[in-house]
């Protein structure tokens, strides 16, 4: 893709935007996040199978905002989280260019070869190759590594067990969690200006990375991505203590859809799952 | 702060089950309680006085009842805490009696359970802030949905006490079912003539603002300042031109294509139509439905016979907003009806009586047309089928009602009283007729009404059968009815030349979607709901809403005229001043943390959320946030439990309240 400098410097010189959010690549099979202010900026603008952070997360920051219109180049499942962000007020569309990447899938993590073994697992059931909404499209779909998926049946293999068996998995995996926040960080959907783990009046969720503050962490932000979560996964990618945080989140996303049949970020003028109600909605739970 | 507890026994309620001795000790014990004792009565004047004491000697300055639900003496404790002099918002009511005494039976756990609701509130009065009430205007108009002889009466009442009236009613004309009927009981006057006169009032009355062929649409706003949408339905006639002269319906070719409503499908009505001849307003209505020019555009006789250009094919249907601040709910019932295709009815069941397959077998306002002057048959009884005077007729009462397994539970009320009437019309006019009643129970209480029942035996010879009847079968030109006399303990068969079914009455069809609209409930039948079935029966829990009549539950007229009046009375009332005191228990927004995603406007069901652009010193757009409208907030709480980073809270129940509570019981 050799005209990835081009149309990113075109987005600069016919003035549809101030600033693009791009790739650029560091150390052969590494890529970082880039914003590019200037024209000549964007030169060293990269897309490959490593273009794997999700740029949408900065969208929302004061520090990007304060350039006015932005452009971003964002694969599908990118692009889901910008119409969750539109859903949800806190983008307008004309203020974002966004460059469509038509994506063949992109390696689990930096420094390995692309294949069946190392596609990242989110990919595998990808449904946005194609994204579902771009100001322009780059790239061609291809023929795309197949491989199991293993996060899936570990879903299965955990709803199949009691809720004290619930309980311990994610009680172990919970008591890793240092509270260092990178998955909140990290996600393109956590963008309160203040989060409820910093609310200290009353305080909900208890600061240290003890068993009870870890747990209400995550399962309280758990709960605020149900319905919303697009399923980009930075957030287990983000985590340095490997906690598969997509299990829950993938789990909440499979009841939205399988209850409601609602599937987030398709759509940015689908009524949210959470902010709508329909009187034919099931109520067998409230007894 | 000083917090003194009061715990009351409710004579029994509560002491019976609770120790509540055992409950003021330890109360007692909870940190910054000053004083806790225990009566038998908290709400009597010496309890509320034990109350103001102890405020005045030992400045308290938080007050906790344990007592009965805040629904009932939430107000008395209030006002007695805000008469000695702290705000009433600093009084917290703990439910011991429906939360405990009323749903527990061992004693030693339910006064632990009332030490922890104790407990509970001690923890969250401590963490509440003095408010005020918020002062709202009252927008002193009615609108009165429905126009039968219950919207006609709670409207002439509001209207006659000098306050405008908007009255909407679906139908091209007012008068509703009692328009239809031909006798009212227990007098047997004329309904048409002890109606119409009403009508006429209504559509001169100078404070009331009709709207036939007009629905409700849209309800927003709140007691004393709701905001209506009335969508007028095309009526393809100019009501400012029409003169009512008739001419457009005389020379409308359809003659046989469309049944007419008013006469219960017995008799055909033409395209463009007035419902009755005394209909109010008297302009017709053009139904698109079956109009030759709607459908080919080849017929225009109406517009070719009306002499003042009138007729308008173009017309649209209108939407008018009204400011209201009371809404009486008037829409009246309908019958439960048996489709000639049990599959396709709403309702299953009674197929052996053959409704909908035999011409002959009707239903009660079928034989009201056919018994009314102006109806099809011009008051003569005649039957449908082939318009021969029926000699023998057979009445079943309870098609519907109390039948749990095929209709419903409730007692429809009017039919012991119809029934006996219809049979009592049949035999002054035809007196060689035979009529007989299949009965449950007979059920005439009400002025008048047992004397009326023992008239149509006694006098007028009406025979009586206590029994159900199996099935109606037709043979040799009559219906052979089968069914069981009780009393006597035989079967039973008759063989009728018509049969009346008197059955049910039931909620019309769309009663949901309008409680929908307006936000207020209804009950499985879909009847709407009142607050309280004994002291507050004209009341929905919705404020400045009020029912009349039938769309409560099943009514006659006097019933309904009764609650008409009542529900005009409890809009007054609300008109008696000019300002309304609110709660101020209601959402409230930190703009620094609004993060501006919207989700509370998205939840709240009283549309109080805005949206407020901050602005730097330049009025360049900051940020956008959520803005709570004090007017139309609630205080529900929903937009609150919805804040992801909680930047809206209910005040008088903020998080760190609740939060309190719950760390209290743990």
């Amino acid at each position: 893709m050799d005209d990835i400098k081009k149309i990113a410097r075109e987005l600069f010189t016919s003035g549809k935007v101030n600033a693009v959010l791009g790739y650029v690549s560091i150390n052969g099979q590494r890529t970082k996040p880039f914003l590019a202010t200037k024209p000549e900026e964007t030169d060293n603008f990269i897309i490959n199978k490593y273009i794997l952070n999700n740029l949408t997360v900065y969208l929302t920051k004061k520090e990007i905002l304060k350039y006015g219109k932005i452009g971003i180049f964002a694969k599908g499942c990118d692009v889901k989280a910008i119409v969750a962000l539109l859903q949800e007020s806190q983008i307008k569309r004309e203020e974002v260019y966004i460059v469509g990447i038509n994506c063949n899938g992109v390696c689990a993590d930096f420094d390995m070869e692309f294949s069946g073994e190392t596609i990242a697992l989110k990919c595998l059931n990808c449904e946005v190759r194609t994204p579902k909404l771009y100001d322009e499209l780059i790239g061609t779909t291809e023929e795309m590594p197949k491989a199991d998926d293993g996060k899936l049946k570990m879903i299965r293999k955990i709803e199949a067990l009691s809720s004290a068996e619930k309980w311990d998995i994610f009680e172990e995996q919970f008591d890793k969690c240092i509270k260092c926040y990178a998955c909140r960080q990290a996600c393109p959907l956590c963008y309160c200006e203040r989060c409820i783990s910093d609310k200290s009046v009353p305080r909900w969720i208890e600061s240290s990375a003890s068993k009870r503050g870890n747990f209400s962490w995550n399962i309280i932000r758990a709960f605020h991505l149900a319905g919303r979560c697009i399923g980009c996964n930075e957030c287990e990618r983000a985590c340095p203590m490997e906690i598969p945080l997509s299990l829950l989140n993938r789990k909440m996303a499979m009841v939205a859809q399988e209850e409601f049949k609602y599937v987030s970020g398709l759509d940015p003028n689908t009524p949210t799952l959470i902010g709508s109600y329909d009187l034919k909605d099931d109520e067998d739970f409230i007894e | 702060m000083k917090i003194g507890v009061f715990i009351c026994h409710c004579g029994e309620n509560i002491g019976r089950t609770v120790d509540c001795v055992r409950v003021a000790k330890a109360c007692s014990f909870f940190p910054n309680v000053v004083h806790s004792v225990e009566y038998k009565y908290m709400c009597s004047d010496p309890g509320q006085n034990m109350i103001k004491q102890a405020i005045k000697d030992l400045k308290l300055d938080g007050v906790v009842v344990g007592s009965c639900s805040p629904h009932m003496h939430e107000k008395t404790f209030r006002k007695a805490v805000s008469d000695a002099g702290v705000n009433p918002f600093l009084c917290e009511i703990a439910n011991l009696r429906e939360h405990v005494s009323w749903v527990h039976d061992d004693k030693e756990v339910a006064t632990d359970k009332a030490i922890d609701l104790m407990r509970f509130a001690v923890e969250k009065v401590k963490r509440n802030a003095p408010l005020k009430t918020i002062q709202v205007p009252v927008t002193k108009r009615t609108l009165v949905i429905g126009g039968g002889i219950a919207g006609i009466q709670a409207a002439l009442d509001v209207a006659n006490a000098g306050y405008e009236v908007v009255l909407v009613e679906k139908e091209p004309s007012i008068g509703g079912h009692m328009s239809q009927l031909s006798e009212t009981f227990p007098t047997l006057d004329c309904s048409q003539c002890i109606l119409t006169p009403r009508m006429v009032e209504v559509y001169q009355h100078p404070k009331i603002k009709l709207m036939t062929y007009s629905e409700v649409e849209k309800v927003e706003g709140f007691i004393g300042n709701f905001k209506v949408t009335i969508r007028k339905k095309a009526r393809f006639v100019d009501d400012t031109l029409c003169s009512g002269c008739g001419d457009c319906a005389i020379k409308c070719p359809i003659k046989k294509k469309a049944l007419s409503e008013f006469d219960e499908k017995l008799a055909f009505r033409s395209a463009i139509y007035v419902p009755f001849p005394q209909a109010v307003p008297n302009i017709p209505v053009i139904d698109k439905e079956v109009c030759t020019y709607f459908k080919n555009g080849k017929c225009s006789m109406c517009v070719k016979v009306c002499g003042r250009n009138a007729i308008k094919f173009d017309q649209q249907d209108e939407f008018i907003s009204e400011d209201i601040g009371a809404i009486i709910v008037a829409t009246g019932y309908k019958l439960y009806t048996i489709d000639k295709k049990p599959e396709a009815s709403e309702i299953k069941g009674y197929g052996e009586y053959g409704y909908g397959k035999y011409k002959d077998v009707v239903d009660g306002l079928q034989f009201e047309r056919i018994a009314s002057a102006s109806g099809p048959t011009s008051g003569e009884f005649q039957r449908p089928s082939d318009g021969k005077t029926p000699k023998k007729i057979v009445f079943i009462q309870c098609v519907g009602s109390r039948d749990e397994s095929k209709g419903f539970s409730y007692c429809s009320k009017i039919c012991c009283m119809y029934t006996a009437k219809h049979a009592m019309l049949y035999k002054h006019k035809v007196h060689d007729g035979e009529a007989y009643v299949f009965y449950m129970d007979i059920r005439a209480g009400g002025k008048m009404y047992e004397e009326f029942v023992r008239r149509a035996i006694e006098e007028d010879g009406v025979k009586y059968i206590r029994g159900r009847v199996s099935r109606i079968y037709e043979e040799d030109g009559k219906y052979i009815v089968k069914g069981e006399d009780t009393l006597a303990g035989v079967p039973i068969q008759i063989d009728a030349d018509m049969v009346v079914l008197a059955t049910a009455m039931v909620a019309q069809t769309d009663a949901p979607k309008l409680a929908q609209t307006i936000g207020m409930p209804y009950d499985n039948y879909g009847f709407y709901s009142e607050v309280h079935p004994k002291l507050r029966p004209v009341e929905s829990s919705t404020g400045g809403v009020f029912l009349a009549g039938a769309c409560n539950s099943p009514r006659d007229i006097p019933d309904s005229v009764a609650m008409a009046s009542a529900a005009a009375a409890k809009a007054l009332v609300l008109f008696g001043s000019d300002m309304l005191e609110r709660e101020p228990t209601i959402a409230f927004v930190n703009e620094n943390l609004c993060a501006g995603c919207f989700y509370c406007k998205k939840v709240c069901a009283y549309n109080a959320i805005e949206v407020k652009q901050i602005k730097d010193k330049n009025g360049n757009v900051i940020k956008e946030v959520a803005f709570v409208n004090s007017g139309l907030c609630q205080g529900c709480g929903t937009c609150n439990a919805t804040c992801p980073s909680k930047a809206i809270e209910l005040i008088g129940y903020t998080d760190e309240q609740i939060y309190a509570e719950i760390a209290a019981l743990m």
